[in-house]
């Protein structure tokens, strides 16, 4: 009896799921171990999902970047600010395939007020350019030396760019709450 | 000097480093979570390995499924200290092994082999499997 009042009571969060064709999705912590193993999830499901090799393979690129910009850049963290390894921080991502068989990848993380002004700042930036254009920077960002307090060389965001389909979508959601800092959105269709 | 191996993790490639046969090899996938601190630890003996060739000849072999954008900046770097080898009066062959569909692996290739000329570039395309 106990099943059926399961699934009453939460088969509608289960379907509401597979009506947004979720095939990947985790909140929580992450740590590169806990990225490593949801790489290779993915991997698995992509394949199983007989997804073409290249988008398998720029799902899986834009998907370890997004991960790791979470590991690099949430502001709610576990570890010690000054800690450059093995660090614990919070976020979310998702993966979701469309109607038309092409994918999302969604991504969500709390970040300081001066992260999320340099997002903005890089972001608006890259949804002027043109594809050639991104292609552009990307080979010049390459080339020069690293910014300072960039964990990624700078080239994480121009990465997702190149891989995209559409320009990336991104917004910052305030309603937390006052002192509370601003959730980052990054939206990119492959 | 001593080889430098460094065993493969899902996270970052094998290291072979036979600085006795004067074969480099690079194999698996590179996303680790500080690449500046991983390639910083190959690329440290790396030069010093160089430093002491006085007209060598090194073979490198470069085999990998996937790198992260911070990876590839450090690979530039890697590649970047093989070129200064050369200029310095050695020989570096340097075998680019990318999967047939993969275009990104392929072109960064391309790239490395314009913009370091002086190194002998090979182009491989594998069959995923």
């Amino acid at each position: 009896m106990c099943s059926v009042l399961i699934a009453d009571k939460y088969g509608a969060f289960f379907d509401l799921a597979r009506q947004h064709r979720v095939i990947f999705y985790y909140v929580g912590y992450f740590s590169q171990n806990i990225i490593a193993a949801m790489a290779e999830a993915v991997k698995l499901q992509l394949e199983v999902a007989g997804v073409a090799g290249p988008t398998r393979r720029k799902l899986f690129s834009s998907f370890v970047e997004m991960a790791q910009n979470i590991i690099h850049y949430s502001s709610d963290s576990l570890t010690p600010g000054r800690q450059e390894n093995n660090e614990l921080r919070h976020g979310s991502v998702c993966i979701r395939q469309e109607c038309d068989g092409s994918f999302l990848l969604l991504c969500a993380n709390p970040v300081e007020p001066h992260i999320a002004e340099d997002l903005r700042c890089k972001l608006e930036a890259l949804r002027e350019m043109t594809f050639d254009e991104i292609k552009q920077a990307y080979r010049q960002t390459l080339r020069e030396e690293t910014p300072q307090g960039s964990k990624g060389a700078g080239i994480g965001l121009l990465t997702v760019a190149r891989d995209a389909r559409e320009p990336l979508e991104f917004d910052f959601d305030v309603t937390d709450g006052v002192g509370q800092p601003p959730v980052f959105y990054l939206k990119a269709a492959i | 000097m001593d080889n430098l191996y460094i065993a493969p993790t899902p996270s970052t490639p094998e290291v072979d480093f036979k600085f006795d046969l004067h074969t480099l090899s690079l194999r698996g996938e590179s996303y680790p979570e500080n690449a500046a601190a991983f390639y910083g630890g190959v690329i440290g003996p790396l030069k010093d390995y160089l430093a002491q060739l006085d007209g060598g000849k090194v073979e490198v072999n470069i085999a990998l499924a996937y790198f992260n954008s911070s990876s590839t900046k450090m690979l530039f770097n890697l590649i970047d200290v093989l070129n200064a080898a050369v200029e310095a009066g050695n020989q570096v062959a340097l075998h680019w092994f990318h999967d047939e569909e993969d275009d990104t692996i392929l072109e960064f290739g391309q790239e490395l082999s314009e913009d370091f000329p002086a190194i002998t570039f090979s182009s491989h395309s594998v069959r995923p499997g």
